[in-house]
């Protein structure tokens, strides 16, 4: 073979694997985000030019047209906290406490970043819904069917996501958004 | 053997530079198709207040169903574009100015404007805008705005209607 082939086969080759390995990456999992707080992936300078290539490719690809963090931070989670892929052929509880913002809420997302679609619209749990005595430790069930007084509907199998929203969040929370005690997401009882 | 040392240097550095360019390129990329379809779906240069967002109603990956969002696609092309977003009392609420790359080049909530309108001028870097409005230099023409109003139920969506349909985005000289 001649060696301009070679190069050639071998540069063509080189750069789709890269690229398709780009693709993959972002389409696999939050890992792109860059900062990892138990089941939760986010960025930082998101919004920015000074974010990471991989931490704005990801932000575009999954939360295009998300808010700056000195407006929001955006937590998202597509493992549970024993880092089992979450799956709507579980139950799962997600329990917290106070998080330190403005306000705060949790949504439910299919894979590819879309709410799914369930008679009752129950997508999210918002801190306004909270009674002053949860405000401090607070607790949602995911399941088919209500089972609790908080609730968000994961109607059939798929594998889905989570994402926490903190709007205005303290100075505090921006800094340690790696090392602060997030919510914690417990798999429950699984059908086959 | 040997022969292949040399391609196979190359198609290692090609892999890392698919990788990068390919990460590098997304956000335009993926904007500009999230523009496209904006403009398509709503106009250009013109807010459109979307209805509430439900799993049958989706227009931007990864909505919150706890917030009410009015979108305006802008093409500065043809001249400065002027957004006024209308407080709606008791409630967050935001607008954010996203470039072409994804970048934000403006945001401002009610933190910040405490009860007052938030009025601003979009411009490229060879325009002028009108004495005394508040400037935004944009590095690209096209552009996507984005307001959020936070809703503290289902119900809040009617009730910050009035409010939200103030807000606007147009050109500076109306054709």
């Amino acid at each position: 073979m001649h060696a301009g082939v070679r190069y050639g086969l071998m540069l063509a080759a080189g750069l789709a694997l890269g690229a398709g390995t780009a693709v993959l990456q972002l389409r696999q999992s939050f890992a792109a985000d860059g900062i990892t707080a138990g089941p939760w992936r986010t960025g930082e300078k998101i919004g920015t030019a000074d974010a990471s290539v991989a931490t704005r490719a990801s932000v575009a690809l999954r939360g295009l047209l998300a808010l700056p963090e000195r407006e929001a931070i955006y937590f998202n989670a597509a493992e549970d906290s024993a880092g089992r892929k979450l799956t709507g052929a579980c139950r799962y509880t997600v329990s917290g406490g106070a998080i330190d913002a403005r306000w705060w809420s949790l949504t439910l997302y299919d894979a590819k970043g879309y709410l799914i679609p369930n008679a009752a619209r129950a997508h999210s749990l918002g801190s306004a819904a909270l009674t002053p005595a949860e405000a401090g430790r607070w607790q949602v069930d995911i399941a088919r069917q209500r089972t609790g007084p908080h609730w968000i509907a994961m109607p059939d199998a798929q594998p889905f996501e989570l994402t926490l929203r903190a709007y205005h969040p303290s100075p505090q929370l921006l800094r340690q958004r790696g090392s602060v005690d997030l919510p914690r997401i417990e798999r429950r009882e699984c059908t086959s | 053997m040997t022969r292949w040392i040399g391609p196979f240097a190359i198609a290692c550095l090609a892999a890392l530079a698919g990788w990068y360019l390919t990460l590098a390129a997304a956000p335009q990329f993926i904007m500009g198709r999230a523009w496209e379809r904006l403009a398509e779906q709503a106009g250009v240069n013109r807010m459109t207040h979307s209805p509430q967002v439900t799993a049958e109603r989706q227009t931007i990956v990864r909505p919150s169903p706890d917030l009410a969002y009015s979108v305006c696609a802008f093409d500065l092309s043809a001249g400065p574009i002027r957004f006024h977003a209308q407080p709606v009392p008791d409630h967050y609420w935001s607008l954010t100015v996203f470039d072409s790359e994804t970048n934000v080049a403006f945001v401002e909530s009610d933190r910040e404007s405490r009860g007052e309108p938030v009025e601003i001028v979009l411009a490229t870097v060879d325009q002028t805008v009108p004495d005394g409005a508040r400037r935004i230099t944009m590095p690209s023409a096209k552009g996507v705005a984005l307001l959020r109003v936070l809703l503290n139920d289902a119900a809040d969506f009617d009730a910050v209607a009035q409010d939200r349909e103030q807000s606007y985005c147009r050109p500076v000289q109306q054709p």
